[in-house]
């Protein structure tokens, strides 16, 4: 036992000690920290501005897109008022309200969802639409002092002055000269986007700001009949794809205005249809608002407690984390063992090892170097996100702080720490004997390609699982040896039979132990050969035969 | 009479089959402790199946063999050290730290492990390299640091696998003094070649096999006495009166030199007995010579063209 502790210990040295390693247990938290912070900065300082023209001949949509445009800036600065009080908010305010882990547990689940990487903006959305007027006043005269003045009792004294965000779609006045002769009110709308395509293509800026003209908006006279809806003649949309408002802009991806002038307008036809209709449209939009308490329960709660709640729903979809955890760590921990063990063979340490420990001692020793090193990489992954969340402020690193906590207290990791050892100990075993069999570390991928493909199938099928924890399809793969771990991981939360928990867990215990027997046998055979790997058969027999001889 | 705990390994009629190919047949062997044992033969012979046996690395087919008194060398592999024939070591870690590491995995404690790596290191020349990775170091000297790993933990019973190959003939000296420089502190040392001139040099006893078979086993002046010692002589008018002298098998005359003979002597006959003998019958002779048979002779002779046509294989 006391070689295997020598061995652990060389192997855990050696792969910590890499480079890679370091840069793989290094980059986690620096990927974590700029996944977060890159789109934040590309929002506010990188992203340019927007700026469109718009030609209405019907006039009599402009305005609403103008007002469309303003909720739009309105938003963002709302938005980043609520930053800005976050971050400067005075200690202790934000953590006498409940806690948000509390809160989550108390707050009915939605099926409309709040964007999990958003949450503010999704929040926003919905107050903005509940409550319209407060953006109103916000774009007020004084309305945004208004609002700071409110806020300073509630921050630390003296916080930096609240810088508002950059308008980023505007609108702007038609080049000067651009239309000279051409009758815009009348014109065909390809005569227009003839005299504005230099601007759209770059070739010439727009005079005042020197920005690229991103887009062109043309509502044609006669728009505002082209409307499409029930009771009227459907057409065919090839024949009437010149009808209606036309969008001209080289860039297809950024769909911000386009949603906007799109949304802005057909509110403005729905409004003007209930007129038609004599309908009050205020009244319409206060009856839109108009909803019913729905939630979801569930029986196997205790009673008075059965509603779902947010976190009951984050810990339904939690396992389909940790299966992905599970796989990635597992299968980055033995590919080392995998690479370790081919180096050994084909540099023929491995006589060295044999002639000093038993291929069992050898064999544990690499099982828990490897495990080691695994265990730092998870205990560096973890440590850094705490970190990270730490250090950093904003909605997103709340959120998943009290993702963390909501998944901390759903005992879903002792399961895990669990899947993973036995795992480990399974696939360890499979690729202990690959290893051994091959000489260089291109054999061994020759191996690993069909291997990669059967190890696949937890990923594949992880999503419809956790949909379907009970299912016929769940149940088979629980009782398939190598995919245990992974599915009674992503059935965990769902409760599975008492009789599923217990037969996997003698189930894994067994496989683990045969898997390593086996490559114990394989090991020792293996690792002294050289040139071919041996085919199958002879594998077999071989097997066989060292069996007869212990 | 020499008992069994005078022998550091006895092979009984071991043999290794893996499926059809023999790889060593009946082998029997007695190496006393404290002596220096050669196995030779040409490539593929057997030394190093028979050397894993030794180690029990792997399972004879049949016989048995005891080491060190064990039935098996894992039992006692702790005074056992083992130079595989292919030499490779971990490439990323220092020189010192792998003569460390092999010697812990040998029961050495961790302070007295790092110490001897370093006093090896320094005895062998290589003290400026004990910090240096084991990738930058060259070929010769990465064999020289994996020779010291095998022997760190002050073994007993030393079993090299080709400890000369790939070593320039500086470094072949060198290696020599490791073996010598261990048996002189009584080391039981076996050694597998097939340069007959470094074994001819050092061993007390070899092993000759070939095509699995030990072809023969004994002290080299045994081996050496296994071909008829032949003498040449010359400036003889009378072979006849050569014929007379005790201990002459045979003459036959020199090609082209009138008055040259070869002379072959009986078995365990002395080359001097016949100088003294030539001068006590009057005989004068112009030249008197004598070349002691090498090993290589003595090889060719027992193993035949089949051995050299295996050692090309």
């Amino acid at each position: 036992m006391n070689n295997s502790l020598h061995i652990a210990g060389r192997e855990y040295a050696e792969n910590a000690r890499t480079k890679g390693f370091w840069v793989n247990l290094l980059m986690f938290p620096v990927i974590l920290f700029l996944s977060i912070k890159v789109p934040q900065i590309l929002e506010e300082k990188a992203k340019p501005a927007r700026h469109f023209v718009m030609v209405d001949q019907t006039g009599q949509f402009d305005v609403v897109v103008d007002r469309a445009l303003e909720r739009h800036y309105q938003m963002a600065v709302m938005k980043k008022l609520l930053e800005y009080q976050k971050k400067y908010a005075k200690p202790g305010l934000n953590d006498q309200g409940p806690d948000q882990a509390e809160l989550l547990e108390k707050m009915p689940a939605q099926n409309m969802g709040i964007n999990p990487s958003d949450p503010a903006s999704g929040m926003l959305e919905m107050l903005a639409e509940q409550n319209p007027e407060l953006l109103d006043t916000l774009a007020q005269p004084g309305g945004l002092d208004m609002f700071i003045n409110m806020l300073a009792s509630t921050l630390v004294e003296d916080p930096p002055m609240f810088e508002a965000p950059r308008q980023m779609l505007i609108r702007d006045e038609i080049p000067a000269g651009a239309l000279d002769g051409i009758d815009v009110e009348h014109a065909d709308p390809k005569e227009i986007v003839r005299a504005l395509k230099p601007y759209l293509l770059d070739e010439k800026p727009l005079a005042d700001t020197d920005e690229p003209l991103f887009a062109l908006v043309i509502i044609p006279q006669g728009a505002e009949n082209q409307i499409k809806g029930p009771g009227r003649l459907p057409k065919n949309p090839l024949e009437c794809a010149d009808e209606g408002v036309q969008f001209w802009s080289t860039n297809l991806t950024d769909t911000d205005l386009s949603r906007l002038v799109e949304n802005a307008i057909n509110k403005e036809v729905q409004r003007r249809e209930y007129v038609r209709h004599h309908l009050d449209p205020d009244e319409i939009e206060k009856v839109q608002r108009t909803t019913m308490q729905f939630a979801s329960f569930d029986p196997k709660k205790a009673e008075g407690e059965e509603i779902v709640s947010m976190a009951d729903t984050i810990r339904k979809w939690a396992p389909i984390g940790f299966v992905y955890l599970l796989w990635v760590a597992i299968f980055t921990v033995v590919n080392m063992l995998l690479n370790n063990t081919v180096e050994e063979k084909s540099n023929r340490i491995i006589e060295v090892l044999l002639s000093s420990a038993t291929p069992w001692e050898i064999m544990c020793g690499k099982l828990i170097g490897i495990a080691g090193v695994g265990l730092t990489m998870m205990v560096g992954w973890i440590l850094s996100l705490l970190a990270v969340l730490k250090f950093m402020a904003g909605p997103e690193v709340e959120w998943a702080g009290t993702l963390f906590d909501v998944i901390q207290s759903s005992g879903l990791l002792p399961l895990f720490a669990l899947y993973f050892l036995f795992g480990y100990l399974t696939y360890a075993g499979l690729f202990l004997a690959i290893g051994s069999l091959c000489n260089t570390v291109k054999e061994a991928q020759n191996f690993m390609g069909t291997a990669t493909v059967i190890l696949m199938v937890p990923l594949f099928t992880m999503v419809f699982i956790a949909q379907d924890p009970h299912g016929s399809l769940a149940t088979f793969l629980t009782w398939v040896p190598l995919y245990t771990p992974f599915v009674m991981m992503n059935r965990a939360a769902a409760d599975p039979p008492m009789f599923d928990l217990i037969g996997t867990g003698i189930l894994m215990v067994l496989t683990s132990i045969l898997m390593l027997w086996l490559s114990s046998r394989i090991f020792r055979l293996g690792v002294l050969r050289t040139g071919q790997p041996p085919k199958f058969l002879e594998l077999v027999r071989s097997i066989t035969t060292s069996f007869k001889e212990q | 009479m020499i008992s069994a705990a005078d022998y550091a390994v006895e092979l009984h009629g071991i043999s290794k089959r893996y499926g059809d190919f023999t790889a060593v047949k009946a082998l029997d062997l007695a190496v006393p402790k404290g002596s220096i044992y050669g196995f030779l033969g040409p490539n593929g012979a057997g030394k190093t199946t028979t050397i894993r046996m030794i180690l029990d690395i792997v399972k004879p087919t049949s016989g048995s063999l005891t080491v060190l008194g064990a039935p098996s060398a894992m039992d006692v592999r702790e005074r056992i050290g083992y130079l595989p024939e292919e030499k490779g070591l971990y490439k990323k870690m220092k020189a010192w730290a792998v003569i460390a590491y092999f010697a812990r995995l040998k029961g050495v404690d961790a302070k007295t492990a790092k110490s001897t790596a370093r006093e090896l290191l320094e005895r062998y020349g290589l003290s400026d390299f004990a910090d240096k990775k084991v990738e930058t170091l060259s070929k010769g000297m990465g064999q020289k640091v994996q020779v010291l790993a095998s022997i760190a933990h002050k073994p007993e019973f030393v079993i090299l696998d080709e400890p000369f190959s790939g070593l320039d003939p500086s470094n072949q000296q060198v290696m020599e003094d490791v073996i010598q420089d261990l048996n002189r502190t009584g080391t039981t040392i076996v050694f597998s070649t097939h340069v007959m001139s470094h074994a001819e040099r050092i061993c007390d006893r070899i092993l000759l096999i070939a095509k699995a078979e030990k072809i023969f086993d004994g002290t080299i002046d045994q081996a050496k006495a296994l071909i008829p010692k032949v003498v040449q002589v010359s400036g003889i008018n009378d072979a006849a009166q050569l014929a007379a002298i005790p201990g002459v098998k045979s003459i036959s005359a020199e090609g082209g030199m009138p008055g040259s003979f070869s002379v072959q002597m009986a078995e365990h006959a002395d080359p001097q007995q016949l100088l003294r003998d030539c001068f006590q019958h009057g005989i004068e002779l112009t030249s008197f010579q004598y070349h002691e048979p090498n090993l290589h002779d003595v090889f060719l002779h027992l193993v035949g063209d089949d051995a050299k046509v295996a050692s090309f294989r």
